[in-house]
């Protein structure tokens, strides 16, 4: 259409050269690709000025207004067009653009050269056989993006190279090499942007009966950016080729050269119209934890834990996704290791694969090397697990801990917006309760750890554990059921147990904890005891000297141990004089209770009779010696009582008796 | 920046939080108490104090702003180098972590777990209430410059 309008423009201004100045205007010129509207051309004699007026130019949704060349030196030379410096306006696009033009009607050759203010310069050749060479050089990026719609983005930069058209018998062919220097954009959120970016591009396509086969490579080779929440720096370089056709793009293959992966391939169907991914899939072969998990995977899936999320070892991975869904999932470890630095919690080597369906059962097996939390050292176990969607179902997994193991039995968990959810049983297999104090940092003690728990719950954040588990220690035992475990990991842990003790030998526990000495039995609970962060802020706790007949006797050390926890000042001994004198005292009942509130422990004795002065007995004499031990204390800062405990303990002092 | 000037800098940002949060002190959450104090308070309420030395000139040039739900939001960073958009991300993230583990604590702490939404939101109130002029803050939907 348009080149009618120039042969007409052309035919009419021939038939009258010579006759004067020649006025054209044309209301509307409509094309599949633009519209014009309210042509004026105006040209005078040969050598003289001529314009060419557009009242509006739309290409799609994008128009100008008042579009103008002027020429003052306009030639037409046996079917040869001249324009030279001339002058380009489009506003907005193309401010004060110089313009020289030279068209062969002849041969349908030609030239067209702008250069903007800035040393933006576009050279575009056309050749008798059809070819088009275009030739940009510091061409600004700001302006091309006026053309695509991308004034949000801000993109700046320079580009320069050379676009290459050629026609073939069944199409055409289009190369275009080039480089983008200073690149950049930025939205106004700051979540997407860039800054100094460089690329070197290469593209070629050849348009057939089917479309476009295109193929192309860019390396990133300077400048950074930020894709929230990635930042990114220069080094990749992406290979690719596929088919456009009509408003489908398709990318056939696609390789990604990133550092610390060996390789990144990907297949894609893109619809241009709106741009949106129909479906994906990519694969990532032998990704290096400790380059790719601080820099892509903590920031995106961990960002709290950035600072303290430590990865090591290798993985694969593949994916496919259908219009934004993921349909397929696999993952593939290579001894691959994860831990957090601050809580010394780590998992791994692990190795293993893990395949996911959206649509059908599959089954992951993992080896884990081991792990670690706080002190405590896992052995190597192996988990297969069920996966069927949002379902995850581990028939039976034994984790050895220490010289015993975990157990976890028909576990089922399944995930929802809010987190995790589901149920199971536990089993700890015993547990040397020499190697646990080891690892807890307490004194050596004899015995072992076991616990039968059928009841295992899971909801976001919380794990409630139905039965007991018991520790036979001291020829005693404890027992501690209805435990709940809140955010095990997190800074805000919480454990709930109700804690039951019986018959625990006490010349074994004060040796043990350097107490003194005592002989005897006792019985204990700690009822509706809170751990948060495992110390203690909630207790019933009562200890009782255990019924039956045993030799009780308890020794001046102990003694002095035990006033210490009714507080300074706060205990006497009754027959002082006698306790110098003796190592060893008898006694008929031991008994001290704590009820923990807010910091401060409420103390109890022996409630079958009050001490003189609102006391209370915690050891009640008996036999020869008899000596009496009576604390009047009864708020006692916890604090201070776990330090002033923690000092008796730690002190090889001989107790003074006043 | 020389370090005296570091260091005022730094204690007026920590008598600020200091101020925050001990500007609860005495409000009474309904019939809770919104200050209580446990070992896992104090342990958040330090981390956060340590963390707000490196959000307060993020909250001054407004890359990071006081939502309406008593989070932390990165809002605007482009003033923020590249490098560090992701270091501030990180920040807001782990700010976020431990002020829902705060509300969830302190709930917890009064003995009503499921008071957790007040307690957010009348932290956010005050959060609000008492952020710096120019900064950050959603009020009615809208982010707006205090």
């Amino acid at each position: 259409m348009m080149r009618l309008a120039f042969l007409l423009l052309l035919l009419a201004w021939s038939g009258i050269a010579g006759a004067g100045a020649l006025q054209l205007d044309l209301g509307r010129l409509a094309h599949p690709v633009f519209v014009i509207e309210g042509l004026h051309v105006r040209l005078g004699d040969e050598g003289e000025a001529a314009e060419l007026a557009i009242e509006r130019f739309a290409i799609g949704k994008r128009d100008w207004q008042d579009v103008t060349i002027r020429c003052p030196d306009f030639r037409l030379e046996r079917a040869v067009v001249r324009c030279l410096r001339g002058m380009l306006t489009v506003p907005g696009l193309f401010e004060r653009t110089a313009i020289d033009l030279h068209l062969d009607t002849r041969n349908k050759s030609g030239e067209l050269n702008l250069r903007m203010p800035g040393r933006e310069a576009i050279d575009i050749v056309i050749r008798p056989d059809g070819r088009i060479v275009a030739s940009l050089e510091g061409l600004s990026v700001a302006r091309l993006g006026k053309l695509v719609d991308l004034a949000s983005w801000n993109a700046v930069g320079r580009l320069a190279g050379r676009i290459e058209y050629s026609p073939t018998r069944d199409g055409a062919r289009i190369k275009v090499s080039g480089t983008l220097g200073d690149g950049g954009f930025a939205q106004a959120d700051g979540l997407r942007a860039a800054e100094g970016v460089g690329l070197d591009i290469d593209l070629a396509a050849r348009r057939g009966l089917a479309g476009w086969d295109w193929q192309g490579r860019v390396a990133w080779n300077a400048g950074e950016a930020y894709l929230h929440p990635l930042y990114l720096v220069a080094g990749p370089v992406i290979e690719a080729a596929g088919r456009l056709e009509g408003e489908m793009l398709t990318v056939a293959r696609a390789r990604l050269e990133l550092e610390g992966v060996r390789a990144i391939a990907a297949n894609a169907e893109i619809g241009l119209q709106p741009v949106a991914v129909r479906s994906l899939a990519f694969s990532v072969a032998d990704a290096d934890l400790a380059v790719v998990g601080p820099r892509y995977l903590a920031p995106a899936f961990a960002p709290s834990a950035t600072d303290r999320l430590r990865f090591s070892g290798h993985v694969s991975a593949a994916a496919t996704v259908e219009e934004g869904v993921p349909t397929t999932v696999e993952l593939a470890f290579d001894e691959a290791g994860f831990s957090l630095s601050d809580k010394e919690l780590s998992f791994g080597p692990l190795t293993g694969v893990v395949p996911w369906r959206a649509e059908a059962r599959t089954e992951a097996r993992l080896a884990v090397g081991g792990g670690r939390w706080q002190k405590l050292a896992l052995g190597a176990f192996e988990l297969i697990a069920q996966l069927d969607g949002q379902r995850v179902d581990v028939d039976r997994v034994a984790i050895p801990v220490l010289d015993g193991a975990l157990v976890l039995e028909r576990l089922a968990l399944a995930h929802d917006a809010t987190g995790w959810h589901g149920s199971g049983a536990a089993v700890v297999e015993p547990i040397s309760m020499a190697l646990l104090a080891e690892a807890a940092g307490l004194p050596p003690m004899s015995g072992v750890l076991s616990a039968s728990l059928p009841g295992l719950r899971v909801a976001p954040g919380e794990i409630s554990l139905d039965g007991a588990l018991v520790i036979s220690v001291f020829d005693g035992y404890l027992q501690a059921t209805r435990l709940q475990l809140l955010e095990p990991f997190g800074v805000a842990s919480h454990l709930y147990a109700d804690v039951q003790a019986r018959h625990l030998d006490l010349a074994q526990l004060t040796e043990a904890f350097s107490f003194g000495s005592v002989s005897g039995f006792v019985d204990a609970h700690v009822l509706g005891l809170e751990l948060a962060r495992w110390r203690p802020v909630r207790f019933d706790a009562r200890v009782l000297s255990s019924p039956g007949n045993y030799p009780r006797r308890i020794s001046q050390r102990a003694v002095q141990n035990i006033s210490a926890l009714g507080g300074p000042g706060a205990v006497a001994a009754l027959q002082r004089g006698l306790l110098g004198l003796f190592e060893t005292f008898g006694y008929r009942d031991i008994g001290i209770s704590c009820v923990l509130r807010d910091g401060v422990c409420r103390m109890d004795g022996l409630d079958d009779r009050m001490a003189p002065g609102d006391g209370y007995y915690i050891v009640r004499g008996g036999g020869i010696p008899a000596l009496n031990v009576i604390g009047y204390n009864r708020r006692v800062d916890w604090n201070e009582l776990i330090d002033r405990l923690q000092r008796v303990i730690a002190s090889n002092a001989s107790p003074v008796i006043q | 920046m020389n370090a005296m000037t570091m260091t005022k800098a730094m204690m007026k940002w920590r008598g600020w939080i200091a101020v925050l949060l001990l500007g609860f002190a005495g409000l009474v959450f309904a019939q809770g108490n919104i200050e209580i104090d446990t070992p896992t308070i104090a342990a958040l309420k330090q981390s956060m104090q340590q963390r707000h030395a490196k959000l307060a000139p993020l909250y001054a040039s407004g890359a990071v702003g006081l939502a309406a739900d008593g989070n932390v939001a990165l809002r605007d960073a482009s003033g923020v180098p590249l490098a560090q958009r992701g270091q501030a991300n990180a920040l807001v993230a782990a700010e976020n972590a431990d002020r829902a583990a705060l509300y969830r604590e302190i709930a917890r702490a009064n003995g009503h777990p499921e008071w957790e939404a007040d307690v957010r939101a009348t932290f956010a109130r005050r959060w609000i209430e008492r952020a710096q002029p120019g900064w950050l803050i959603q009020r009615d939907g809208s982010w707006v410059r205090k």
